[in-house]
């Protein structure tokens, strides 16, 4: 299976982040999307197939935690997309508090880039 | 732009003066024909038939051309990943050190002063995202400042021609920048974002303060165009706007301790630094 169908919608507000996964999974072979909030990233939903969120957790307007809950409340597909959460909280309360809001995984930033991809291709179900 | 009448001596010294004041660059006789020729170019461009009037427009500030004037005697060539082992020592030694004291998330903040079009900060943010792993885990502000108003516009577009992109391989032009016809590159949208400019004039201490204490400054082959008493201003200021312990990097031939007693020499692998002590001395 290749990765070329595969989309992954980074979420993140700073800049310098997005450009930085970005790199790494279109390398990988991915399509990736970026939105810089919460809100931005429900709205890019209702217009592109999206195959992995990744996702930050304190970010302006409406953060990633409240975007899950949200998202995972839809009706149809948009509600089961695979979630992982990246931040650089690293308190077991941090992790439990993503679960809760329908995160499936959860890395704790620096993230390499050779975990970003392995985590990416599992979720997304693609093989390397 | 032949035929412009060059100014006589007297003419010449109160420009410089004026120059001097305006910027705290100090040029003397052996640059007279440096000067000359930039005078002559905002001459013509402004149509003033002599020096003497093209002199009382300039002070009398028409149509802003103090600052058009400034931009003109500005030095701004220059190219990404220029002086690279200062990139290598800030990545395998100053942001070390510095990230010993902060906890991830924390803001690392990194000033190119002096960057002309924008390849030192833009550089700056490719070398993180190339070459250091913690690039995800800090929230990094880059700023770029310039006395020259018209090169921060240059710096804002991000476009470059080949020759400012010799030092980068295909791989990076391709990651980092978007083809343009003509030969020009643009940086890439999310990357612009990340470096925000704004015009400082470095001995002008109300400019340099209202920025706040940066972790890294970057502040190369621009002290080289300053006199001693600007150059000891410039380098007061820029102490003032280091946090304690924060890193200040020259050009390679230049050097600080020449120039004031602030800070202490630290010397890396890849490059000689200059550094804001942790403790002030009383």
């Amino acid at each position: 299976m290749t990765t070329a169908a595969k989309t992954i919608l980074v979420v993140d507000d700073a800049a310098l982040v997005r450009v930085y996964y970005r790199s790494i999974l279109e390398e990988a072979g991915f399509r990736v999307e970026e939105a810089l909030n919460g809100l931005e990233a429900l709205e890019t939903l209702l217009g592109e197939t999206v195959d992995l969120l990744v996702v930050d957790i304190n970010m302006p307007q409406m953060d990633g935690l409240t975007f899950l809950r949200t998202l995972r409340q839809r009706e149809g597909p948009l509600a089961s997309i695979p979630a992982l959460v990246a931040s650089t909280e690293s308190a077991e309360e941090d992790f439990a508090a993503a679960r809760a809001a329908g995160a499936n995984y959860y890395l704790v930033k620096p993230i390499e880039r050779e975990q970003l991809v392995e985590f990416a291709r599992m979720l997304c179900g693609v093989a390397a | 732009m032949a035929e412009l009448p060059a100014p006589t001596e007297d003419e010449f010294r109160k420009l410089c003066e004026y120059l001097y004041r305006r910027t705290g660059m100090s040029f003397t006789e052996e640059k007279r024909y440096y000067v000359e020729r930039r005078v002559w170019e905002r001459m013509a461009a402004t149509g003033s038939q002599s020096f003497a009037s093209y002199f009382a427009l300039l002070r009398t500030d028409t149509q802003d051309e103090i600052q058009q004037f400034v931009n003109a005697f500005t030095i701004n060539e220059t190219y990404f990943y220029r002086e690279d082992y200062q990139l290598k020592c800030l990545t395998n030694d100053l942001l070390r050190e510095r990230l010993s004291k902060k906890r991830a998330g924390d803001t690392i903040r990194i000033w190119s002063a002096a960057c002309s079009s924008g390849e030192e900060p833009y550089s700056i943010a490719i070398w993180l995202l190339e070459n250091w792993p913690g690039v995800d885990a800090y929230a990094v502000e880059i700023v770029g400042s310039d006395i020259d108003t018209r090169v921060l516009e240059l710096a804002g577009s991000a476009t470059f021609g080949k020759r400012a992109l010799m030092r980068l391989s295909p791989e990076l032009i391709g990651r980092y920048f978007d083809a343009l016809p003509a030969e020009q590159w643009q940086i890439i949208s999310q990357l612009r974002d990340s470096v925000s400019f704004t015009v400082v004039n470095l001995v002008e201490p109300q400019q340099t303060r209202a920025h706040g204490r940066f972790d890294v400054i970057f502040c190369r082959n621009v002290l080289i165009y300053f006199d001693d008493a600007s150059r000891r201003i410039a380098a007061e200021n820029l102490y003032e706007n280091l946090l304690p312990g924060g890193f200040i990097c020259l050009g390679h031939t230049e050097s600080m301790s020449r120039i004031s007693p602030l800070f202490e020499v630290r010397r890396f692998a890849d490059a000689i630094v200059y550094q804001r002590p942790e403790i002030t001395r009383p």
